[in-house]
């Protein structure tokens, strides 16, 4: 059984965006933002993907 | 947080090209940069030689040349008898972010080209290894990226920082594939191309992250950042941009034909989000150090020489400025990468240094703006920051990473780790050896020949030549006048068959030239263009020996045929331009004048011939313009003064022409007046013309003693009157004597010979075929001679008609 992630969104152009785990060139180009962004998408995304057993990957 | 009014946003985009940028923002793929340049001003930014970046962007910092900055090349002696990568420690001058810390003004710097060790300014300071993921030789992991010292000020944003790093190897295929669309049919194990792209993409992003972290976090005045990932893109892709260069592999060109867009796409997504975290009051201008060929200029091979691949940038960047009190929608010539610090001062209401190279681009306002100037910045004697102290471990191991990217860019040779101390010692000499040549090169571009001559011919060694040192020393050898010396480095230089021998000949025609040789000149250069009839060099000095003797048509023809080659060759233009005024073709001659300060704005003979022949169609006032920019270019040049003396009488503006008097005066001690051409009637009418209106011309044009013995002495003596007629083979033995302008009379040969003969039967005396062979000769040198000599002042005379007695009268008189 895996783990249920909520997905990572911000604003982009004004409009609420799913920052993709393999992220975007759109959301890196938000600089600061986007970065942090990815990054919690992508860790978020590691999560889901081992088995919710209590030994996730960190 | 106090919110900061008129701040300014500097960005740095090593290599950015408008001709890119100018298709993209047609194709609506930069709508950033499009928004900017419709509501601000844009223009080109004039690169310096040697166009290697890390010198070009401390002269950007600093307003000075690099033989003042100190920055010389990628690599810099470290002092212990090693070399490393271009530091701080170097610059021997301010940078702007220092003078704004002396005036309590607060700045954020990121990733600026050479940053290294970081500076304690007011504000924070990011350096340009910030980005780097490699210590030593090895790539850190992501998970034990460390954070080398030196590279973040203050040291308390490290954390903040180090976490908005992004590493290579968190790069996917979802963010190569703007750049590579079929980067999936690549193996990325196998392809390093794509590792690369990988490097630069985060590279970028990671500068981009902490430029706007600082931007969002930190109270600021100036906000400074530099990306070099353009210029490393374009050395990279280049190649495969579209069109397909020839004898490139169709499959690669497929493949990697949209890295280069991708890059400028993406550097615009990164500019739309600086805009949006901007008000209306921060001005935000984009430079680049200098451009990139992307089209037909693109070299087919690069040069395996140190810095080799520097032969891939075009000679113009990008200026773009836009904000408060910023003209809209505009255009701006003549600027440069050394007015990037003056013009910074100038938005802060800040002086300018004298002492710097640059000028602040005060046509970028729609309001006069009035500069402050101090002396210079280095004699303010307040706090502008430090270096921050690096343990030499920390030191040591930045450095060679740095030095690795600077192997892998092509910019140096490696040095491999189990060479001989033997072969360090002659690596390190070698790197020493070109950046002294980098220093030479830096003196050239300021004008300092005798300074680069020096250096060169101590590099210089036969045991081991180097062309381009050698082409320097000739060259450097000509413009000093000492021509013996570069007639001995050319034969060398052909001896050892170092340099093809079109180019060897085309120095050899340039030292005739000096020699007042120009049959030789001629011989040579047609030798050198029937092996390379398509060489631009060469054609442009063809050409311009060609206007020298008159022979306009086959002059226009080398001009012509460079223009259809490189459309943005601004010589060409500028000796088109002649050919077409000399022949009185003023139309003509200004649209090739105006394409060539188009072309390149500083350039002051353009100026001053749109000047000449804006006046000589009666423009009065608009000609009074370009002489008056030809005079700030080159204030030097006495013709300038005396054309704005005639032009301000003409519209009765009695203030400026005692104002030019005033200046042409400091210039000018004991000017003689010369009138020369061939003895026909033409200049037999000038002379009475001058006579007639009270001029006391000495000198006899029929007096065919003075043709024959061009040292005759009594002649010379005649010069001691203020207007003087003088055969033409005496004219270049005045210089050195006296200041003389130039009424030169253009007749031909055959009517000259007539009028010859005509006074010879009136005199019962017998001229010969071989005198007229002698005069035409004669006026051939002359012409030569008077075509190299750019600073005389001449007045040239086709037909006399009532317009032009006016202007010579004008001429002579003042």
């Amino acid at each position: 059984m895996k783990k249920k992630q909520e997905p990572v969104v911000i604003m982009m152009n004004g409009k609420p965006f799913e920052v993709p785990p393999g992220g975007s060139l759109g959301v890196l180009a938000l600089g600061n933002v986007g970065v942090r962004a990815w990054k919690k998408a992508k860790e978020k995304f590691e999560k889901k993907d081992v088995p919710g057993d209590g030994k996730e990957k960190k | 947080m106090e919110k900061k009014k008129n701040k300014v946003l500097l960005i740095g985009w090593d290599a950015a090209d408008w001709k890119i940028i100018d298709k993209l923002m047609a194709n609506g793929l930069m709508p950033a940069m499009k928004s900017l340049v419709e509501s601000g001003v844009r223009g080109k930014l004039a690169t310096l030689d040697p166009p290697l970046s890390p010198m070009l962007w401390t002269s950007m910092a600093t307003g000075v040349r690099p033989y003042r900055h100190g920055v010389i090349g990628f690599v810099e002696h470290d002092g212990k008898g090693g070399v490393r990568s271009v530091s701080s420690h170097y610059r021997k001058v301010k940078a702007f972010w220092n003078m704004l810390t002396m005036e309590g003004y607060k700045s954020n710097v990121i990733a600026w080209w050479p940053s290294n060790p970081v500076e304690s300014i007011n504000g924070c300071m990011v350096s340009n290894l910030f980005q780097q993921e490699k210590k030593g030789r090895e790539t850190m992991e992501r998970e034990n990226w460390e954070i080398p010292e030196g590279t973040i000020y203050p040291e308390s944003l490290k954390e903040q920082l180090m976490e908005l790093r992004v590493h290579p190897h968190d790069i996917t295929g979802n963010l190569v594939m703007p750049f590579v669309p079929q980067a999936v049919a690549l193996d990325k194990k196998k392809d390093k191309r794509l590792t690369v792209i990988s490097k630069f993409i985060a590279h970028a992003t990671t500068v981009h992250a902490a430029c706007t972290e600082l931007m969002e976090t930190q109270e600021w005045d100036l906000t400074a950042v530099y990306h070099d990932a353009i210029d490393h893109f374009s050395h990279g892709f280049m190649k495969f941009h579209p069109p397909m260069m020839p004898n490139r592999d169709k499959e690669e060109y497929e493949l990697f034909k949209d890295v280069v867009i991708g890059a400028y796409v993406f550097h615009d997504m990164m500019l739309d989000r600086l805009l949006k975290m901007i008000d209306d009051d921060t001005t935000v201008i984009i430079v680049s150090d200098h451009g990139f060929h992307s089209d037909h200029l693109r070299p087919p091979h690069i040069p395996k020489v140190p810095s080799g691949p520097a032969i891939e940038h075009a000679p113009y960047g990008i200026f773009v400025a836009k904000g408060p009190g910023i003209k809209k929608g505009e255009r701006i010539h003549g600027a440069s990468v050394l007015d990037v610090t003056p013009t910074l001062l100038t938005l802060f209401d800040l002086p300018v240094g004298r002492d710097m190279d640059g000028k602040p681009l005060v046509n970028i306002f729609d309001h006069p703006k009035t500069v402050q100037y101090i002396d210079s910045w280095e004699k303010v004697d307040k706090p502008g920051g430090e270096l921050v102290s690096v343990s030499e471990e920390s030191l040591e191991a930045t450095n060679e990473a740095a030095l690795q990217q600077l192997v892998d860019l092509g910019y140096i040779d490696e040095m491999k780790l189990d060479d001989s101390n033997e072969d360090q010692q002659e690596y390190l000499k070698g790197i020493i050896k070109e950046n002294q040549f980098y220093l030479a090169k830096s003196y050239i571009s300021g004008g300092k020949h005798e300074e680069a001559l020096e250096i060169l011919l101590e590099i210089e060694d036969k045991s081991n030549p180097d062309f381009r040192f050698l082409i320097d020393i000739i060259n450097s050898a000509i413009k000093t006048k000492r021509y013996p010396l570069a007639k001995e480095y050319l034969n060398y230089v052909r001896k050892n068959e170092l340099m093809s021998d079109a180019y060897m000949d085309t120095l050899e025609a340039k030292i005739a030239l000096g020699l007042n040789d120009g049959e030789t000149a001629l011989k040579m250069l047609k030798s050198a263009i029937k092996s390379k009839p398509d060489a631009i060099e060469i054609l442009i000095e063809l050409g311009r020996l060609f206007n020298s003797l008159r022979e306009l048509t086959k002059a226009r023809e080398c001009f012509l045929k460079v223009i259809e080659k490189d459309p943005d060759n601004a010589h060409a233009y500028h000796g088109a331009g002649v050919s077409y005024l000399r022949e009185e073709n003023y139309e003509e001659a200004l649209d090739y004048f105006l394409n060539a300060v188009d072309k390149m704005h500083h350039y002051p003979m353009a100026h001053f011939h749109i000047g000449e022949t804006l006046a000589l169609m009666k423009e009065y006032s608009a000609a009074i313009g370009s002489f008056e920019v030809a005079l700030t270019m080159n204030p030097d040049l006495p013709k300038t003064y005396r054309w704005l003396i005639d032009l301000n009488e003409i519209i009765e503006n009695q203030k400026a022409v005692d104002y030019y008097k005033n200046k042409l005066k400091s210039k000018i001690i004991d000017e003689k007046v010369i009138i020369t051409g061939l003895p026909g009637e033409k200049l037999m009418s000038v002379i009475d013309l001058l006579r007639e209106n009270g001029f006391d011309v000495k000198g006899d044009p029929l007096n065919e003693a003075q043709w024959a013995n061009p040292l005759n002495n009594d002649i010379l003596e005649g010069v001691k009157e203020h207007i003087c007629y003088l055969p033409e083979n005496m004219i270049q033995n005045l210089l050195a004597r006296y200041d003389c302008r130039f009424v030169v009379v253009n007749d031909e040969a055959e009517k000259v010979s007539e009028f010859i003969n005509s006074k010879a039967r009136l005199k019962k005396s017998s001229y010969n075929a071989d005198l007229i062979d002698g005069l035409v000769k004669m006026d051939t040198t002359a012409r030569i001679w008077l075509g190299q000599q750019p600073n005389l002042d001449i007045f040239y005379i086709n037909e006399l008609e009532d317009d032009k007695n006016e202007m010579l009268i004008s001429f002579v008189k003042n």
